[in-house]
């Protein structure tokens, strides 16, 4: 099982692969730094840019960028109070105090290296995980794959907190959106209008680009943001290998480590909430936990090494089940349905070099991370702060123009995406999750394929989708998925009042 | 105190959940059109979307009823419209008289038109860019962009 993950190191080392990763890392931190951005934004933006390039590198770029963006959203938390990304927020606790201080470069120097220490352990997680998990998926039949796609969609609607009645309306509209063009057994057009452009379906692609880089766009040009400039001289770095022996927080590392691992693993959690639960955790069981909030570099540690711990553990779900544990992974799956990889089981069978090459490509983004630590790094990435947010605003449309362009070659798609765009920003500001739309469009099609597979098998009884023990397993969990987090709000509103 | 029946049913969320109903309708119509098992999951879809936007909209309702009022979908509509009605000119600009062109005016163009207002910086940034996207789009890869539909393109 894990001797493929050896055969496919040496495709991982090629220039072109390896080269991937690099750009992939600092574009991340370049993206990561810019608030409003995220590593969401710029992998929708990339994926139509990846269409021509071999899956390696494509996949290298998108495990770079993830990894890059979590520790780049650290620069502004740190030198502005202004988290970079929404996983972010508990890295401003000590880090902007520790920069108010004079210590902004060592500050960022724990947030590279609890980074790369969290990436590092989530991508051995993934590495060990998910193939063993991929066989057990294996076994699954057509009813067990669309009980598989039900809970997916259940998960990410209920345990992604917020209103319920929101995030089933975005999936209704994602598996809506994903019934779009000719039936994939009788071959009538459905909802295309008699548009020629339309027949294939609606590419993911397109409503990637149009929900997560258009509402980011427009938060750039609305919000004037006065970054008063940072002067990099001030920040009081140091060589990375002069700061490191001050860095001994093996304990922080590890807990931090496991907990973002574990909400990783839990479709609808991320890196915010990892980032929290491990500040919490380490202030509780800290010697001094009345530094904490003054400027304490180990809740830089704790907050910073959870949220990468989540990155490439949110692909265990994602890889094996389909089921993205994030809004970034979800994304991710976009592009690798844009190379022809289906997530899923079968992907570890009929492509081991690929997706075993991504999971090294996410253990070398992350060891990357480190070399970026050094004083020239850190001082230039602290700069990235004084790029004028109207001009990267501009840029950012012409690429979002050409990414969807490129793909077919013609303009519908790009007003398609205009209007997925809309709809995206709309449900930003009305607060509709938006992974549920991605998942919903994903899942959409797999799901209808296997339950009217299934209705085939059984003759048109619909009692085949309870047949079986797997079957019945899933149906408990996505019930348990629905009410537990009612359950649990009622529990604890009892015990309140009582 | 409680909003006006009037400012009530112009609540964003309201707004939302009319639309959407109103929306998903019309996608019904359709469906009758299409083989009953073809037509399952989108019919399927489409009255969840309504029978949830009915939850959304009587929610929100009984919100505005105890007196809570609904905060503004932006702060900077004129901002926000401005920067629509720019990308969607870009777009049409794009089809219309050409990919080159529309984008040599739209960067510095949306740049200026949201603060940043350094001529020789719009100008080096301009030029990096669309010379980037010209050596490797055009140059490298072969990659055709649009014309524009007033020139025959």
């Amino acid at each position: 099982m894990y001797s493929e993950l050896l055969h496919a190191l040496p495709d991982v080392f090629a220039l072109t692969n390896f080269a991937a990763v690099v750009i992939g890392v600092i574009a991340g931190i370049v993206v990561g730094a810019m608030p409003g951005l995220s590593a969401t934004m710029a992998i929708s933006v990339l994926v139509p840019f990846t269409f021509g390039l071999e899956p390696l590198v494509a996949l290298g770029l998108m495990a770079g960028i993830y990894n890059g963006a979590m520790y780049g959203g650290a620069i502004p938390a740190v030198l502005l109070r202004i988290p970079g990304t929404p996983a972010a927020v508990a890295t401003t606790f000590d880090g902007y105090p520790m920069a108010q201080k004079g210590e902004g470069g060592f500050a960022l120097q724990v947030a590279v290296v609890s980074s790369a220490f969290g990436g590092i352990a989530s991508a051995f997680a993934l590495m060990l995980l998910a193939p063993p998990l991929s066989r057990v998926t294996l076994l699954f039949g057509p009813s067990e794959v669309f009980w598989v796609a039900v809970f997916g969609l259940a998960s990410i609607i209920f345990l992604l907190g917020g209103n319920p009645v929101k995030g089933l309306i975005s999936a209704c509209f994602g598996v809506f959106v994903s019934v779009i063009g000719s039936d994939p057994i009788y071959g009538n057009d459905r909802f295309t209008f008699g548009q020629l452009e339309m027949l294939d379906g609606i590419n993911i692609v397109i409503l990637l680009v149009g929900l997560y880089a258009l509402p980011p766009v427009m938060d750039l040009l609305e919000t004037p943001l006065k970054t008063d400039g940072v002067n990099a001289s001030k920040l009081g770095t140091v060589s990375i290998w002069k700061a490191l022996p001050r860095m001994n927080y093996w304990k922080t590392w590890l807990r931090g480590s496991f907990i973002g691992i574990w909400i990783g693993i839990l479709p609808g959690a991320g890196g915010s909430m990892a980032a929290f639960m491990s500040y919490n955790e380490a202030r509780r069981t800290s010697k001094t936990p009345e530094t904490w909030g003054e400027g304490e570099p180990e809740g830089v540690a704790a907050a910073e090494v959870a949220n990468n711990a989540d990155t490439a553990s949110a692909l265990i779900p994602a890889l094996t089940l389909g089921i993205p544990g994030t809004a970034v992974a979800a994304v991710m799956l976009g592009g690798l349905l844009v190379h022809g990889l289906q997530p899923g089981p079968m992907l570890f069978r009929d492509n081991p070099d690929i997706v075993f090459g991504f999971m090294w490509q996410f253990l070398f983004g992350a060891i990357l991370l480190i070399l970026l630590g050094g004083s020239l790094a850190t001082n230039s990435f602290a700069r990235l702060l004084n790029l004028p947010r109207p001009l990267l605003g501009s840029v950012i449309i012409v690429l979002m123009l050409i990414g969807v362009y490129s793909i077919h070659g013609r303009m519908f798609d790009v007003y398609l995406m205009l209007g997925f765009g809309v709809i995206g920003w709309l449900m930003d500001r009305l607060k509709f999750p938006l992974p549920p739309v991605v998942l919903g469009l994903i899942l959409g099609g797999f799901a209808e394929e296997n339950l009217r597979l299934a209705l085939r098998i059984g003759r048109g009884d619909p009692m085949i989708l309870f047949q079986n023990v797997t079957s019945l397993v899933l149906v408990a969990l996505t019930v348990a998925v629905i009410v537990g987090p009612t359950l649990k709000k009622r529990y604890v509103d009892s015990r309140r009042t009582a | 105190m409680s909003e006006s029946r009037n400012s009530r049913l112009r609540r964003p969320e309201t707004l939302t959940a009319l639309g959407i109903i109103l929306v998903a309708a019309g996608f019904l119509i359709p469906t009758s059109n299409l083989r009953a098992i073809s037509a399952l999951l989108p019919a399927a879809m489409l009255i969840g979307l309504i029978v949830l936007s009915v939850v959304l909209l009587l929610a929100d309702q009984r919100t505005a009823s105890a007196g809570e009022k609904a905060a503004p979908v932006t702060k900077a509509p004129k901002r926000v419209i401005g920067a629509f009605l720019l990308i969607v000119g870009y777009a049409l600009a794009t089809d219309f008289i050409g990919f080159y062109v529309s984008t040599t005016v739209t960067i510095p163009l949306v740049a200026w038109v949201f603060g940043y207002r350094s001529p020789l910086g719009l100008l080096i940034a301009t030029v990096i860019v669309v010379g980037t996207i010209w050596a490797i789009f055009d140059f490298g890869m072969s990659q055709d962009f649009p014309t524009g539909r007033l020139w025959g393109g």
